[in-house]
């Protein structure tokens, strides 16, 4: 692990039980990088953000986190937001609020600072006039605020986002980036999002890992996203 | 007012209390089986119940347990509590598995657990009589240890459910997410099912698998329909619970009905009112948002 890496994944192989995504994954994630996770359906982005932050077993291989400050690591993760059942009557502040879980023993109440904190976070992205309305009933674009506050309201050192801007509209997409832009420069956050948004991802990030036939490019955007580059990779995709 | 009078009785007072308690606790935890999309298991563990009680009973007759009068509600207890918990722990391990399997193996265990229920019955001459009336949801004579026994274990599955409604709540909501907090999904997911095994135990044996089935899901469904946030729905599926408990009991009473039968009966009658009143209020409504109603609910 090279000294500015928060995550390096080393021979890690990802998938399902017996079934095989990602063969062998080996990378490193800079400290305050802000990297996309580029691939088509099914190419193993979901899967790999999952190993990532535990819930699903690596097959092989280990993921390594640099300790921050001391302290065991902690991740922020905003899942793809269709995950989430609409049969649960939350409200968005209590849906962010279980964000600070985290930090709370089991069977105390959550008290007035994390519940500050829960709404500074819905401020913070702009959320906060919503948090009182029922989170099933918010649009596409407003429970990906919802769910990047709860993320926010984790503290974490490492933020992962899968498919945060799929299925919202164009001005929500955009309103979206920027929200994670400006979180990213003022928070300096390493942050991870898996898309299959070509031109979001290269406005918006620095870094790109690309997956793609089992395999891992990875690179600046500069080099990464040339459209030479990703004629060459489409062409190999469809061949 | 004079069938309340009697019902309030020293004669039929347990079999109110017990019928009340089955209704306002028994919806408590139905809230989280609608909520995990486990209506399914809320079907089958009463009837597993059922055939654990069988079960026990088919063991003394068979001899493996000498017969005494009064060991019928220990071994009661011991069948059901023993079916229910082990068909929880296989049902959660099966949780994880995939929903298709999971319905499956309901589906086929429910099945299974009526048949054996009747099979280990009809050739049992200690039990036929007690588990035909449990069956049958007849709540008669309750004696005063079994409404003890039971109200203390209801006490503790409450207390548990709001000591800890965060961590249930969590992990029910976004599994993943509570991972990544580092909580321990499996021992939040195992406590919450035994609560839920618990519950649906003491239940069955005292009101019969019809009853418990009814008040797990019906309640719950009804207060769905109107609540606006977890707590209105917890506390509005328990009172719907108790007080079809209590109007059902009065019914059957009056009526000389079985009680178990009126109770679900009730609830289904309040589903179709409450149902078909939001409806209705449903259709009125984007009139309403025309005229400018500030209750518009917004697109």
């Amino acid at each position: 692990m090279t000294e500015e890496s928060l995550l390096t994944l080393n021979h890690l192989a990802v998938g399902y039980g017996r079934q095989v995504v990602l063969p062998d994954v080996n990378l490193s994630l800079p400290r305050g990088s802000f990297t996309g996770l580029l691939g088509a359906n099914g190419s193993g982005k979901s899967t790999l953000i999952k190993t990532i932050l535990g819930i699903i077993p690596p097959l092989n291989g280990r993921v390594e986190f640099a300790s921050v400050d001391g302290r065991p690591h902690v991740l922020g993760y905003t899942p793809q937001r269709d995950s989430l059942d609409p049969i649960f009557l939350l409200s968005s502040f209590e849906v962010v609020l279980m964000g600070t879980c985290g930090r709370v023993p089991p069977g105390h109440r959550i008290n007035h600072a994390e519940q500050d904190w829960a709404h500074q976070c819905l401020r913070e992205t702009g959320a906060d006039q919503l948090s009182r309305k029922l989170f099933s009933q918010l649009s596409g674009g407003q429970k990906q605020r919802v769910l990047i506050a709860r993320a926010l309201a984790t503290k974490p050192d490492f933020l992962l986002l899968d498919e945060p801007t799929s299925g919202i509209d164009a001005a929500a997409r955009k309103a979206v980036m920027e929200l994670l832009r400006r979180i990213h420069e003022q928070q300096h956050l390493t942050i991870l999002m898996a898309s299959h948004d070509l031109p979001i991802v290269r406005s918006y990030v620095q870094r790109v890992i690309w997956l793609h036939l089992g395999h891992v490019l990875q690179g600046p955007v500069s080099e990464l996203l040339t459209p030479e580059k990703i004629e060459e990779i489409l062409n190999l995709e469809m061949n | 007012m004079e069938e309340f009078r009697e019902i309030l009785g020293p004669l039929l007072r347990n079999s109110v209390c017990m019928s009340l308690l089955v209704g306002l606790v028994c919806p408590l935890v139905g809230v989280y089986l609608l909520l995990r999309r486990l209506v399914f298991m809320g079907v089958a563990l009463p009837q597993i119940s059922s055939c654990g009680i069988a079960f026990a009973f088919a063991l003394e007759a068979w001899g493996l347990f000498p017969h005494s009068e009064g060991s019928e509600n220990t071994l009661a207890f011991a069948g059901s509590s023993a079916f229910t918990l082990v068909a929880i722990l296989a049902f959660s391990f099966i949780e994880r598995r995939g929903r298709g399997l999971m319905e499956g193996a309901i589906g086929t265990i429910y099945v299974l657990a009526g048949a054996w229920s009747i099979l280990l019955l009809v050739k049992n001459p200690f039990g036929e009589h007690g588990l035909l009336d449990r069956l049958k949801g007849q709540i008669i004579a309750i004696p005063d240890s079994d409404l003890e026994w039971t109200a203390a274990s209801f006490a503790a599955v409450v207390l548990l459910l709001f000591v800890f409604r965060k961590e249930f709540l969590l992990v029910s909501f976004d599994r993943e997410m509570a991972i990544t907090l580092r909580k321990n999904v499996l021992l939040w997911d195992s406590v919450l099912f035994l609560l839920i095994g618990l519950t649906i135990s003491m239940a069955v044996l005292s009101v019969g698998p019809l009853v418990t089935f009814g008040f797990l899901l019906i309640p719950p469904l009804i207060a769905h329909l109107f609540a606006r946030n977890m707590r209105q729905f917890a506390l509005a599926a328990s009172g719907v619970g108790g007080f079809s408990a209590l109007a059902g009991f009065y019914m059957a009473y009056k009526w000389d009905l079985p009680v178990g039968p009126v109770d679900v009966a009730l609830l289904g009658f309040v589903y179709g009112l409450v149902f078909v009143g939001k409806k209705t209020l449903g259709a009125l409504r984007p009139k309403a948002r025309d005229a400018g109603s500030p209750t518009g609910v917004e697109a």
